[in-house]
């Protein structure tokens, strides 16, 4: 592409740079990682729910040529770790959570189908599976606890026996006067909603390579990951190494979605098996093990209390919100973490003037629960629900119900009843474009005439508010925390960007280019953006969290500005004139006045690379990079509202989506390809959720949807097209 | 161990010989003999066909054919369909059409589109979306992917 001098990126469908090595065949994922004298991995896993294994013969499989080891429970304990959540390094350990010490291949008991009990390390993966078909376990099966209520029940065993209880964290906090608006409401209503356990399902699983350098002491692993630090602050403590001796690198991420925001139990035995051979070795998960043992999320059951007015006015919710967070606790960001953005923004947009909220997660026999794709937002789906639920009980319009209670901009109150600004948010307005869009009049005639046919056609709509980054709260950083960038002008003129972030679908390399081209002044080919390295990319926890356009975007626009500032005072010595003077564009300093007298980039980094020349004066400042912190400034929220119509069949339950319209505001759009790509991934994830997807077990614990042919994923023929506006 | 065959076949019109166990699929054949690691594996039980490639011109999910099965066969995989650094008219398309994101999948989207336009250059929305109701995206819903096909069929019927 070629780029006019004054063109902006920033606001551009500028096509990413990531597409042709992926569309080429050319993408590094982590399974296209080939080290000389690599060996493979499988694990062999837990048929079970909830037993304990009484014994581990492994010398069948140990005999098998092409074998290199076997490591069971047993021996991983004298060379790992007990795991914890892991979630301290970034901030993210849960006050109240009680995290058992857990151990990455299981030995003493399996706590849910696909529980790890050996890694077998061979020549190649299929020999490596071979042989863990030659494993003889003995298991002495204990009573499956598979539901939240059978892991409430006093009488059913603990599936972590250290903390003797399912109860795994509880949580109560109340915000405004939740008995005086229940005493003052003219009605209370009451609601109950279940969510059904549905999962990430990344088109690429989990995988690693690791390989241990047993002279250097240092252990290199490839990881598909959304954060090389969260893997390096994971594994480290649990081989006893300093993080400065695992060194992370990441390539191209086939999706995530949360799954892999942390570290997992299996790319820690990997990590172990290849210290402990000084070989390299890979895992990568097969389908049936991402299915059944990668992480799985969302199964929560939410009672909602309303106290509200005859006229629709709603005052306050109690809400007691219970959580089945499987089995092992998911490293860096457990079920526990989230409840608390469940319950902070669980009042929304809306005036809601008190809450109560109690959360309860429990352990049960099922495989972890993880991250997916806003882990807290169950909270909008159950607030708009309610509203619902609430407009049916007063025979109000739900939207009449939705714009009395809707907080307006610049209109107290200015925050939630849980104490978070609601500064600058355009919820009002995107409902009411909505609502304009759908001619939300004309359908409800066309609904009654089609109900006179027998026809069901429905209405739904959610508006939300989505912290990216969040507003700050009182004296504290946006949640999440702050981050860095390391911008450098290279020698020839190029620029490079360091970030934390890790792209795994976002496109990262071409947005964060655009704001650093934009702001350096020179041409987007020129920028260059580094990631997925702990040897030199700034720390952090990753990409996650809707914090990449605003936080990294913040970092690297601040950052460029910072470096531009040095160019120019450096080009400013070169060329004996004042830096103000001097302007950069299409890569080449100009002095303002003068665009005559005009000197390249190149040629500027060049001089201060190579110290000529050397008649400037000592104190001139010849490095040009800069490391920008930022804190996501006053912070803010992005949000919207989305509006789905549908036609249920009666009879059959079909559901078919007429129109699904998108109205969103996410403030500056960086790259609108981009972020229309990302609404519509997303929509397309919700409706696989309603409509297809779920991780079902049965009583047994015994998992059922371990392929994609029971694991239903939406096709080209389940999503509409999905309307956005901006 | 166990016995290895002998197999040849040309692989983006280079002639490749092998020597696999029996039970090596064509997708293993490809990444792991042969390098080319484009073709994806992202179920290995032929629902999500991110591994599709094109043997003797027939689109064919590479996890569930064995690599002596495709002895003496033609097979093109994405790698083999730029020329000199100039991509196909098809990846021209998608990568216009922002059609992509996280790009696993990809590989098996640019394979049965190629089978596709071979068979119908010009095929309606209906024909791509039945086209493609074979491969599983998880991060586009897949309306990026439908207007990349559709842009591919424009170019290559002004061509």
């Amino acid at each position: 592409m070629t780029v006019g001098i004054s063109e902006r990126m920033v606001g551009a469908r500028v096509k990413r740079s990531e597409d042709p090595r992926l569309l080429t065949g050319r993408g590094r994922y982590v399974d296209d990682v080939h080290l000389p004298g690599m060996l493979h991995a499988a694990f062999l896993r837990s048929p079970l729910a909830h037993a304990r294994i009484t014994r581990i013969d492994a010398s069948a499989a140990r005999e098998l040529p092409g074998v290199v080891a076997v490591y069971t429970g047993a021996d991983m304990r004298a060379w790992v770790a007990p795991a914890t959540s892991g979630g301290k390094a970034f901030g993210l350990g849960v006050p109240g959570y009680k995290v058992p010490p857990f151990r990455v291949i299981a030995d003493e008991k399996v706590r849910f189908v696909g529980d790890p009990v050996a890694i077998v390390v061979a020549e190649s993966r299929a020999v490596a599976e071979d042989a863990c078909e030659r494993i003889d376990v003995e298991y002495d099966p204990l009573p499956p606890v598979v539901t939240a209520e059978r892991a409430l029940d006093a009488a059913s065993p603990a599936v972590f026996d250290e903390i003797g209880s399912n109860v795994a964290f509880q949580m109560q906090y109340t915000f405004g006067d939740v008995d005086g608006v229940f005493a003052a409401a003219d009605r209370t209503i009451r609601e109950t909603f279940r969510q059904h356990r549905h999962q990430n399902v990344p088109m690429e699983g989990r995988g690693s390579v690791a390989s241990y350098d047993p002279a250097k002491k240092v252990l290199t692993i490839h990881s598909a990951t959304q954060g090389v630090f969260s893997v390096q602050r994971i594994v480290a403590p649990l081989l006893g190494l300093e993080p400065e001796s695992v060194h992370v690198l990441a390539g191209d991420v086939g999706g995530s979605f949360g799954l892999k925001i942390g570290g997992s139990r299996e790319e820690v035995a990997v990590c172990a098996a290849s210290k402990q051979l000084g070989r390299p070795v890979k895992w990568v998960e097969d389908r049936n093990e991402n299915l059944t043992a990668a992480g799985q999320a969302r199964e929560e059951t939410v009672e909602i209390e309303a106290a509200v007015t005859s006229d629709g006015m709603v005052l306050g919710f109690k809400v007691k919100l219970l959580q089945d967070q499987g089995s092992y606790p998911a490293m860096i960001m457990p079920a526990a973490g989230v409840t608390f953005g469940m319950m902070q923004f669980l009042p929304g947009p809306y005036r809601l003037g008190a809450l109560s909220f109690e959360a309860t997660s429990v352990t049960t026999n099922k495989c972890q629960y993880v991250a997916y794709r806003g882990p807290w937002a169950v909270e909008t789906w159950v607030r708009e629900r309610m509203l619902d639920v609430i407009a049916r009980e007063l025979g109000m319009d739900p939207i009449e119900l939705r714009r009395k209670n809707l907080a307006v901009r610049g209109e107290p109150p200015t925050h939630m009843v849980t104490g978070l600004s609601l500064a600058g948010i355009t919820s009002r307005e995107s409902l009411d474009r909505a609502v304009a869009l759908v001619d939300y009049a004309g359908f409800r005639e066309r609904q009654r005439k089609a109900r006179e046919e027998g026809r069901f056609l429905g209405i739904g709509f959610a508006t939300y508010i989505e912290a990216a980054p969040g507003p700050r709260s009182k004296g504290g950083p946006p949640a999440f925390g702050a981050q860095d960038a390391r911008l450098r002008l290279e020698p020839d003129g190029r620029v490079t960007v360091f970030t934390m972030q890790q792209p795994h679908g976002q496109g990262h390399e071409t947005t964060l280019a655009q704001i650093a081209a934009d702001e350096m002044g020179v041409p987007f080919e020129q920028v260059t953006v580094v990631y997925g390295d702990t040897k030199t990319t700034p720390f952090g926890m990753g990409t996650g969290g809707s914090r990449s356009a605003t936080l990294a975007g913040g970092a690297v626009l601040h950052g460029a500005r910072a470096l531009k500032r040095k160019a120019l005072a450096f080009a400013g010595a070169l060329i004996e004139t004042k830096p103000e003077d001097l302007e950069i564009r299409a890569g080449r300093v100009f002095v303002r006045d003068a665009p005559e007298r005009s000197i390249s980039l190149a040629e500027v980094a060049a001089a201060a690379a190579s110290g000529r020349p050397a008649n400037l004066p000592a104190d001139v400042d010849r490095n040009l990079e800069v490391v920008h912190h930022y804190d996501g400034g006053g912070g803010g929220w992005s949000g919207g509202t989305h509006c789905c119509l549908v036609e249920v069949d009666i009879e059959t339950g079909c559901v078919r989506i007429d129109r699904y319209v998108v109205i969103e505001d996410c403030g500056v759009v960086i790259n609108p390809a981009v972020v229309d790509g990302q609404i519509r991934g997303g929509v397309a994830q919700g409706i696989g959720a309603v409509l297809l997807e779920r991780s079902a077990y049965d009583e047994d614990g015994q998992y059922l949807s371990g392929s994609l042919m029971d694991y239903l994923l939406p096709t080209t023929t389940d999503v509409p097209p999905i309307e956005i506006e901006h | 161990m166990t016995t290895k065959i002998a197999i040849r076949m040309t692989v983006n019109a280079r002639s490749c010989e092998g020597s696999v166990e029996a039970r090596k699929t064509l997708a293993d054949f490809l990444r792991e003999d042969l390098g080319l690691t484009g073709t994806h594996l992202g179920c290995e039980h032929g629902v999500c066909g991110a591994c599709t490639v094109l043997v003797d011109g027939e689109a064919v999910r590479a996890c569930l054919m064995l690599a002596v099965q495709a002895d003496g066969a033609e097979v093109t995989t994405v790698e083999g369909l730029a020329k000199n650094d100039a991509l196909h008219p098809i990846q021209e398309a998608f990568w216009e059409s922002h059609s992509f994101q996280c790009g696993f999948c990809t590989p098996g989207f640019v394979m049965t589109t190629l089978a596709l336009l071979r068979e119908n250059p010009n095929p309606n929305e209906e024909e791509i979306c039945e086209a493609l109701s074979g491969n599983l995206c998880r991060c586009t819903g897949y309306e990026s992917i439908v207007a990349g096909v559709r842009r591919a069929a424009e170019k290559s019927g002004a061509r």
